[in-house]
């Protein structure tokens, strides 16, 4: 393509704008029109406030060991609640019934005597931030090197998808325990040492088990979204609005970042609200196995992983970080489903 | 429970000094060190005259220099062999009665090389016979017919192994296994409210401790350490995270085991203290450091992950911030016996025989690896002046002047001794648990023809020589006997395939007589040349036998100090 030395008249090369009140607008009413997306929405929105709020929620320190500290602590205590025993004796309520003597605690006590109940809460600061963190590691190159594939084409596409390719050949899972356990191997080489000091900081995670983990996730979620940003590229570069574009002389990149990607957006959208679910999934099976988060940090895997064998024992140990990642996978899950439908245009009034 | 598994390439290192290790003089204290008969057959045994003469095998040694504890080994007629020491050992017997040091037929290791079908199908004399080893899965015995003891109780035995002690549990209540090694500490009153199961605990002879490496920062000060051991509160970690039937430790030698000191006590828990003598000498504020363990379950140790956090939260309660870090066990104990750790450890110590020298010699002796880092001349001094001896009375004031010298140098902070258990189904008549981890299947009868039993872990050989983890140690035991075996739950020697001993005056020469008429499972008959095969494709490191499944034999170095015809060390 020629470059063109005359100024361009400045053109909206974005979609042509429609009789309409916008496409946010309108995606987000089609979302709470539907059952997923709504019940998606809530699930969310109440854990990301659970998150925010979870210090004011808390009723102790979720790392506080409550030995000496609180009479009548005994590990693995099931939970709690005073005011239930005037309720009936049904049989989810009987559970949280106890003595009166007893300690309050909604959920029970860890096997390390610490509020359960507070140790879930701020695991969803954890598992949030690394769903979100790892979706953002991954949507953002994914979709540089998917978009940078499909619009360049040639040798370049071919590289960059046979790599993509490779990782997908793997079960991402067990692909990511290999990741990770490099990672650990490799935590004495000065670069991951830097690394792992600037994540620190820009995240805020102190666990280093974690950010290894957080690391591996992130890299093998990049091929779904590399992938879906490439076909979606290679479909929308053909249209006639990029042409018209290309023809009035703008730069590659004006090209691929204003005219192709924000039509490109939607199915990445999609996929990164997915994504989200998997890469708490995904996390919290590595921190279940040992390779995530490291003690003391309340993550929700590593809190089933340590209390496995109290199964039968002290099962509230397992169920109630259990519910907590059900509800967060679902809620991305219904989320995503949700978004799917309202952004997909053949979809629309119906 | 013999050694912690893998523990063995810790005594490897340690061993390859081959320094001092006082093994050699140690006495059981119920072990008398006169030459003691064991009873059943009063008859010593002469040389059969009618029989062909056969050949007797012998080994030896010119010199005593190679710094080893064997000087020979010899066939002296088809029923009795010789040991001749280089020097005294009380302790002799109970090493011979180990799981390592099992009697294998002569012709069966020449045709195995040593290696091979000698680790998967084994060879012995035991009451069991190898039947299938399913790999993963399970381990299948037959009852041995020509079994010169009391026949096997049930004529099928079944190993199976899980390392979830949920599902150990669950396997026992619905009846699948009969019995079960180590129930997790919170299943010990599920078991005993149960009409149907049975318990049966096992006596802590073992020791938890928090390991320090006197070459890193802070740990080289001495009352840094001394601080540390002021600031963990031990009672709580015993009271909160371990079985009944645990105990505090006051010292690194379980009170069972000779080498206790009597009244002898720890620092008082006292974080006020600690944390004052930390600022005093400059690591608090801001001293960052790690707290490294293995997530693998012992009697020593039940709950790791556990017991790790609430010492991490004891910790940082004084102001310190120790980041957990969980190794693979391998890897663990490698790094823990070069030194490499800088922060505390986790790690502890099981009986391989009921003597000082098993627990202090190991980990504090001269030999000792760099675990604990430079170790102490003045400990080692004592240590060695004590396995010199053979008179426990004299030996005892000894025990309690390291005892208290360790207690000053703090080269670790000695927390619990862990009591475990087995467990099984209330009807199995015999049904015990070995301090030393070594039931006898044999002996237990559950009314039915197949007795299963469920395990942490697989096996790792059936060539016990070469191993040194408990769980294997008690496969073979079904399987191969010793010279002397430890009588059912307890750590006292009786007769295997020896039927008595005896010792000259300075015991430096035991004389084993030899069961008569006993078969190998294969049919070739036992004798004394097997006995002289087995020791010697250990004892000879350039033997062509001398492979194994890695060819380290751990115990067989850690009992006697050094091979024969040793590579020099590197």
């Amino acid at each position: 393509m020629l470059s063109q030395p005359r100024t361009v008249a400045p053109v909206d090369l974005v979609v042509p704008a429609r009789r309409s009140r916008g496409l946010w607008y309108e995606t987000a009413h089609a979302l709470l029109r539907r059952r997923s997306g709504q019940i998606g929405l809530i699930l969310i929105g109440f854990l990301v406030l659970v998150a925010i709020f979870a210090p004011q929620l808390a009723t102790h320190d979720p790392l506080q060991v409550l030995i000496d500290v609180e009479p009548n602590a005994r590990r693995r205590t099931p939970p709690c609640i005073h005011a239930a025993n005037n309720l009936p004796a049904w049989p989810l309520i009987r559970s949280f019934q106890c003595d009166p003597t007893m300690p309050q605690h909604l959920f029970g006590i860890d096997g390390n005597v610490r509020d359960l109940y507070s140790r879930v809460l701020y695991g969803a600061r954890v598992s949030l931030r690394v769903g979100f963190y790892v979706v953002f590691v991954a949507l953002v190159s994914g979709t540089l090197i998917g978009s940078i594939s499909g619009y360049v084409g040639g040798r370049v596409d071919n590289i960059l998808m046979r790599l993509m390719d490779i990782v997908l050949a793997f079960p991402s899972l067990i692909l990511a325990i290999a990741i990770n356990s490099a990672l650990l191997q490799a935590l004495d080489t000065s670069l991951l040492k830097a690394i792992i000091v600037g994540l620190r900081q820009v995240l805020g995670f102190e666990d280093v088990g974690l950010l290894t983990a957080l690391m591996a996730v992130s890299l093998v979620s990049i091929p779904t979204f590399a992938r879906l940003a490439r076909a979606s590229v290679l479909s929308i570069k053909e249209q006639e609005y990029v042409m018209a574009a290309r023809a009035l002389g703008a730069s590659h990149s004006r090209i691929l970042l204003r005219a192709i990607l924000p039509n490109a957006m939607a199915p990445l959208i999609v996929a990164a609200t997915l994504g989200v679910a998997s890469a708490i999934l995904d996390t919290a099976a590595l921190s279940f196995l040992g390779l995530g988060a490291r003690p003391p940090t309340p993550e929700w895997g590593a809190m089933i992983g340590a209390e496995r064998n109290q199964m039968f024992t002290a099962p509230h140990l397992i169920i109630f970080p259990g519910l907590a990642i059900i509800l967060t996978v679902l809620g991305f899950n219904l989320l995503g489903d949700g978004l799917r439908d309202a952004l997909d245009p053949r979809m629309k009034n119906r | 429970m013999i050694a912690t598994p893998r523990f063995g390439t810790v005594l490897v290192a340690l061993m390859a000094a081959a320094l001092v290790l006082a093994a050699c003089a140690g006495v059981a204290p119920t072990q008398p060190p006169a030459p003691t008969p064991v009873p059943p057959t009063p008859t010593p045994v002469p040389p059969a005259p009618t029989e062909a003469p056969m050949e007797l095998l012998s080994v030896s040694v010119d010199s005593c220099d190679y710094g080893g504890e064997l000087k020979a080994i010899e066939a002296l007629d088809k029923y009795t062999v010789k040991f001749t020491l280089c020097f005294p050992d009380p302790a002799f017997p109970a090493k011979a009665g180990d799981t390592a040091l099992q009697i294998h037929p002569a012709e069966y290791l020449e045709a195995t090389g040593g290696t091979g079908q000698l680790l998967e199908k084994p060879i012995g004399t035991g009451p069991y016979v190898l039947s299938e080893w399913r790999k993963g899965d399970q381990m299948i015995f037959k009852a041995n017919p020509n079994y010169w003891g009391e026949k096997p109780k049930a004529e099928t035995l079944v190993f199976r192994w899980s390392a979830e002690a949920a599902q150990r549990l669950v396997e026992l209540q619905s009846g699948n296994v009969h019995g079960i090694d180590n129930p997790g500490p919170d299943d010990f009153d599920v078991i005993e409210n149960d009409p149907n199961l049975k318990l049966y605990p096992r006596a802590g002879t073992n020791v938890f401790y928090i390991g320090m490496n006197n070459t890193y920062p802070p740990f080289d000060n001495e009352r840094v350490r001394q601080a540390f051991a002021m600031a963990i509160d031990r009672k709580r970690i015993v009271e909160n995270f371990y079985p009944r039937g645990s105990i505090v430790a006051t010292q690194f030698m379980p009170p069972s085991i000779f080498g206790y000191t009597e009244g002898l006590d720890w620092y008082e828990y006292n974080p006020e203290e600690a944390k004052r003598i930390l600022e005093e000498e400059g690591v608090l504020p801001g001293f960052k450091t790690t707290i490294t363990y293995r997530d693998v379950v012992r009697g020593y140790l039940p709950e790791p992950g556990v017991v790790a956090q609430d010492i991490q939260a004891q910790l940082r309660a004084i102001g310190v911030e120790a980041e957990i870090v969980v190794m693979e066990s391998g890897a663990f104990l490698d790094a823990a016996d070069a030194g490499k750790l800088d922060g505390f450890h986790l790690l502890g110590w099981g009986a391989d025989y009921p003597d000082a020298t098993n627990f202090l010699d190991y980990h504090f002796g001269r030999g000792a690896s760099k675990q604990f880092g430079n170790g102490f001349p003045d400990l080692w001094e004592v240590l060695e002046k004590a396995a010199s001896l053979s008179d426990p009375a004299a030996r005892l004031p000894l025990y309690k002047q390291a005892n208290e010298l360790i207690k000053q140098h703090v080269p670790m902070i000695p927390v619990a001794h862990g009591g475990s258990a087995t467990a099984f189904q209330a009807v199995c008549q015999g049904a015990h648990s070995s301090p030393l981890g070594r039931e006898k299947m044999a002996v237990i009868d559950c009314g039915t023809d197949t007795l299963v039993w469920m395990q942490n872990a697989e096996p790792i050989s059936l060539y016990c020589a070469d191993e040194t983890d408990g769980e294997t140690f008690r496969a073979c035991e079904q399987i191969n006997e010793a010279l002397l075996s430890y009588e059912i739950g307890t750590t006292n020697v009786e007769p295997a395939l020896a039927l008595r001993y005896e010792a000259n005056a300075d015991l430096t020469e035991w004389t084993f007589y030899l069961r008569q008429g006993v078969t190998f499972h294969d049919g070739s008959e036992f004798d004394a040349n097997d006995v002289v095969k087995s020791w010697e494709v250990q004892w000879d490191a350039a033997h062509p036998l001398h492979k194994g499944r890695v060819g380290d034999f751990t115990y067989f170095q850690a009992y006697f100090l050094q091979f024969k015809n040793a590579p020099p060390s590197e």
